[in-house]
């Protein structure tokens, strides 16, 4: 059995280079925001983002300057408003974006983890979308002759995954909404994963049906507890939404973003130092928050 | 009843649209305000599915801020993905859709990606997430909008999501909009156009269509609503506290 277990800047180092297009996963539950800090600290350049709906870490990761271009279905604070730091770079046109739905998304990612060019669709044929930043194609069906849309596949260099457990060789466990987060990584090329504890081997297979990602398409995996906030981990912690709601306040001028960056990334040398500057208080809180769901 | 909340009163217009027993792929905030409340009085079998591939949940303890939220899975039945619900949406498995955006036209055509051109855009909002995907293939697309003039325009800025059109029956989709629910009024689609087909209670027609930029028929069928029903105020009251606050 193969050791995939390393720390998180030894995963980032190695597996992320300039200009790869990184798979964020994390569908409200369980965002990556460590290993997108992590990147942010590296100071990576040129990264292409993807995902379907996004959270604040892909505004805060365009706000830090280390993407040049963004994909996605939907580029928000969710519930609360737009991704300030997104907003500001398209009004100033210094950010390259393709705009496509979350169904579209979801079909780009599902096309490239099953290996084929594109999977039609009947979206996208109507409305403004497929004429202002997408190349969006059609076919006439072999057999019925309806035009459909054809979703080109998206295949990303790079996932990142944030999940409850794991063993040492990248056997990956996830309870919880997924929404495109197992289709995101399937899809990629490499996937990096943090998870909030490792496990033995022998839990794993105590309940395989919840292993999401088998350690053979596993890149490497960091333990890292807490790896998620301010998202929430179902059955670990609930979400910080005030965490949200600062950041939507802050972030809606230039200097809090570089305010909110410095304090949380660049004077945080690493997640510990991250963890400490959030405080124990609001992480007990948050655990008190959490529901009690588990894997078995 | 005007010392409602707007945002109780536009769930409470808007849940008079959805049938118990359907199957609803809602939104977060206006939308699902609503069916929540639908399915807390009149409609108790009604399914609510979330994008996120969250089914049949009853996120009422805390407003979930996100489809993803940890309040959205709150009794869930089934937790799936993305593309499941999403399949199940295509295949024509969803009987009614809700949503809400910046910007909606008469044919029914919302806004949610920009204010101004699309290439130069004065604000830049969030995009479509699955709202162009819900208007194009739920059967049934019920609109909510708060009674804001400035966001009903005789042409939205950019078409996000899809409202009435010609080409819907070539390309086999279902036919679109049907209502538009502020908290003073519903307009119907039936005849091609938004077209005034009731008052809320507390509103008169010159409320409903106060400051609406395009001219606003009326349905054959008007009528005045003149209250609520008791089984709705009850739960809009009882499960839906933040929304007072």
């Amino acid at each position: 059995m193969m050791d995939k277990s390393a720390g998180i800047s030894a995963l980032v180092e190695e597996h992320i280079k300039d200009g790869d297009t990184i798979f964020i996963g994390g569908f409200g539950h369980c965002v990556p925001f460590a290993l997108g800090f992590e990147i942010i600290r590296q100071g990576k350049k040129n990264l292409t983002l993807c995902r379907s709906g996004t959270d604040i870490l892909f505004d805060i990761l365009i706000g830090a300057g280390v993407t040049s271009k963004v994909v996605f279905g939907y580029l928000g604070n969710p519930g609360i408003g737009l991704g300030h730091a997104f907003r500001r770079a398209v009004q100033a046109g210094t950010l390259a974006y393709e705009d496509w739905t979350n169904m579209a998304m979801i079909l780009r990612l599902e096309a490239a983890r099953q290996g084929v060019p594109f999977l039609p669709s009947r979206i996208l044929q109507l409305g403004d979308i497929a004429d202002a930043s997408i190349d969006v194609r059609t076919v006439n069906c072999p057999y019925t002759g309806e035009k459909l849309a054809c979703i080109p596949a998206l295949k990303p260099d790079v996932a990142l995954v944030h999940a409850q457990q794991a063993d040492n060789a990248g056997n990956i466990q996830m309870i919880g909404v997924d929404g495109d987060t197992v289709t995101g990584a399937m899809a990629s090329v490499k996937i990096l994963v943090t998870v909030e504890q490792f496990v033995e081997t022998a839990e794993i297979e105590k309940m395989p049906e919840v292993t999401r990602i088998p350690g053979y398409r596993t890149t490497g995996v960091a333990e890292l507890a807490w790896g998620a906030h301010p998202s929430y981990v179902e059955g670990a912690y609930g979400r910080d939404d005030d965490h949200f709601h600062a950041y939507d306040r802050e972030a809606r001028m230039e200097k809090g973003l570089a305010d909110y960056i410095r304090r949380y990334v660049y004077n945080c040398a690493d997640h510990a130092a991250y963890i400490e500057t959030v405080g124990k208080k609001r992480l007990a809180e948050l655990r008190a928050q959490s529901s009690s769901r588990k894997i078995a | 009843m005007n010392d409602l909340p707007v945002a109780i009163r536009l769930a409470l217009a808007a849940a008079r649209e959805l049938v118990d027993g359907e199957v609803c792929f809602v939104g977060i905030g206006n939308p699902s305000d609503a069916a929540l409340l639908a399915k807390h009085s009149h409609a108790p079998e009604m399914t609510l599915i979330y994008e996120s591939g969250v089914v049949d949940s009853d996120p009422t303890s805390k407003p979930p801020l996100s489809t993803g939220s940890p309040s959205v899975s709150q009794g869930a039945k089934m937790i799936a993905d993305g593309l499941a619900v999403f399949s199940e949406l295509q295949a024509g498995r969803i009987d009614v859709g809700l949503l809400s955006a910046a910007q909606v036209d008469p044919r029914g055509n919302l806004n949610s990606t920009v204010i101004g051109p699309y290439h130069s855009p004065k604000i830049r909002m969030v995009g479509s997430g699955g709202a162009h995907d819900i208007a194009c293939l739920a059967n049934r697309l019920v609109i909510l909008m708060p009674h804001d003039p400035r966001r009903f325009l005789e042409k939205v800025d950019f078409i996000t999501s899809p409202g009435l059109s010609d080409r819907r029956s070539g390309l086999k989709l279902p036919p679109g909009p049907v209502s538009l629910i502020t908290e003073r009024a519903r307009f119907s689609f039936e005849s091609g156009t938004a077209a005034l087909s009731a008052t809320m209670p507390g509103y008169g027609e010159e409320d409903a269509v106060e400051g609406l930029s395009w001219e606003v028929k009326k349905t054959p069928d008007f009528k005045l609503i003149e209250k609520f029903g008791n089984k709705e105020l009850v739960a809009a009251r009882s499960r839906f506290k933040y929304l007072y606050n």
